[in-house]
């Protein structure tokens, strides 16, 4: 009853306002549909809410098999390679895995079992780390003395030095002779038939030369 | 002749769980013209609109069993039909990249396209001008003019107040007017 009324006061509304649209003229909806569509609709939803409720039901296990499983990975992808799966083109002489046991006596005589043997770790590490500190302290040792305690031969040195800077640095405040040092160190090196030898060629002027240039102290040690 | 089940006794059915696929059958079967025709308007295409309907009856059954009967179940079966049609329309227009306008247009190519159409014809006329109003006020035609639904209801469905749906309602009636006096 109430819709009726509704119908009515729709009616006049839309009269009031467009009085053109005669709603009884053209209120028909114009468009088709197939046939027995409304009547086979509520089972075919029913069978897609039963179907839809299968798959969301068990969500994880479908996954799992499509994820887990390489057989219906590879029939999902390709079926044909999921059919010659099995085939085997290969042949193996007859016997042969029966007989592999025999031919393999590692297999036969020591049975495979879980006990390993665990590498010396720390030993060889140990090593490693003091080959490495032998090497480190003979470098350093090495470029030390390299850099500190140079040894040059005296001889050689003594030949780039002038005989007047020679001259002066005898002549120099700085040397204090020790008659025991120096008298020892001749008597070690040094025999007559050395010095002899050494001033040789020397002549006589020369030596008087020398003897002059000598602090009087040191004439007399000679 | 089967006397038809009230809304409150088809929902007491549905909540039992051995009358509950029967209830829901026989509110499908209730209530599939209205619904249909509704989102057929909206979507002129029968495929779409049989995409749809699935869609609007498979959400009232999930969520029927928390159905509060404070509110009409017609009520909440047309929000629901409208909210799909929009949702449709929308998933439509970003698919394809087109604006609102191109996809009237489109609407109304299929109504041109359609085996029957007749351009002489004052109810194709109505569809093509129906098309040519903005979705809301479409809506607002529609749900008033074919489903005669008045405006309280109307504002449960599209959650707007009865005096803006009025006011919709009068600019669509005089603009299908309009459209059909100049075409």
């Amino acid at each position: 009853m109430k819709l009726m009324e509704t119908s009515k006061e729709i009616l006049t509304e839309l009269l009031e306002i467009a009085p053109n649209l005669g709603k009884t003229a053209i209120s028909r909806v114009p468009y088709a549909v197939p046939n027995g569509f409304f009547e086979g609709f509520a089972e075919r939803l029913m069978n897609r809410i039963h179907m839809e409720a299968a798959v969301y039901s068990e969500p994880d296990i479908g996954q799992q098999n499509a994820e887990d499983s390489p057989l219906l990975e590879i029939e999902e992808i390709a079926p044909l390679l999921a059919g010659l799966k099995n085939i085997n083109t290969y042949q193996v002489p007859a016997g042969y895995f029966e007989s592999l046991e025999a031919k393999i006596p590692a297999l036969e005589s020591k049975p495979f079992t879980a006990e390993t043997k665990q590498a010396p770790v720390f030993n060889l590490k140990f090593v490693k780390y003091a080959v490495a500190a032998c090497i480190v302290a003979l470098l350093g040792t090495s470029i030390f003395n390299l850099t500190y305690h140079k040894t040059t031969d005296p001889i050689k040195d003594l030949a780039t030095v002038s005989d007047r800077d020679m001259a002066n640095y005898l002549d120099s405040d700085d040397i204090h002779w020790a008659p025991g040092i120096a008298n020892s160190s001749a008597s070690i090196d040094f025999s007559e038939n050395d010095v002899h030898d050494l001033l040789s060629t020397v002549s006589d002027d020369e030596l008087e030369q020398y003897s002059a240039t000598l602090p009087e102290e040191k004439r007399n040690v000679n | 002749m089967v006397e038809q089940k009230s809304d409150t006794e088809l929902l007491a059915l549905f909540r039992e769980p051995a009358t509950k696929e029967k209830a829901f059958t026989e509110i499908v079967k209730k209530y599939q013209e209205r619904l249909y025709w509704h989102i057929r308007r909206m979507l002129v295409d029968h495929e779409d609109s049989n995409d749809v309907m699935q869609n609007v009856f498979i959400r009232v059954w999930n969520a029927l069993s928390g159905f509060r009967e404070d509110a009409q179940l017609y009520t909440w079966l047309y929000r629901i039909a409208t909210n799909e049609c929009l949702t449709f329309i929308d998933q439509q227009k970003k698919k394809a990249s087109v604006s609102l306008n191109e996809l009237e247009s489109g609407l109304s190519n299929k109504i041109m396209a359609d085996r029957d159409f007749d351009a002489s014809k004052l109810e194709w006329k109505l569809q093509l001008a129906i098309q040519q109003l903005p979705e809301k006020q479409r809506v607002v035609f529609m749900l008033r003019y074919y489903d005669e639904m008045p405006y309280d209801e109307m504002s449960k469905v599209l959650d707007t107040s009865a005096g803006a749906l009025k006011a919709s309602y009068h600019h669509a009636a005089k603009k299908i007017e309009d459209f059909i006096l100049n075409h």
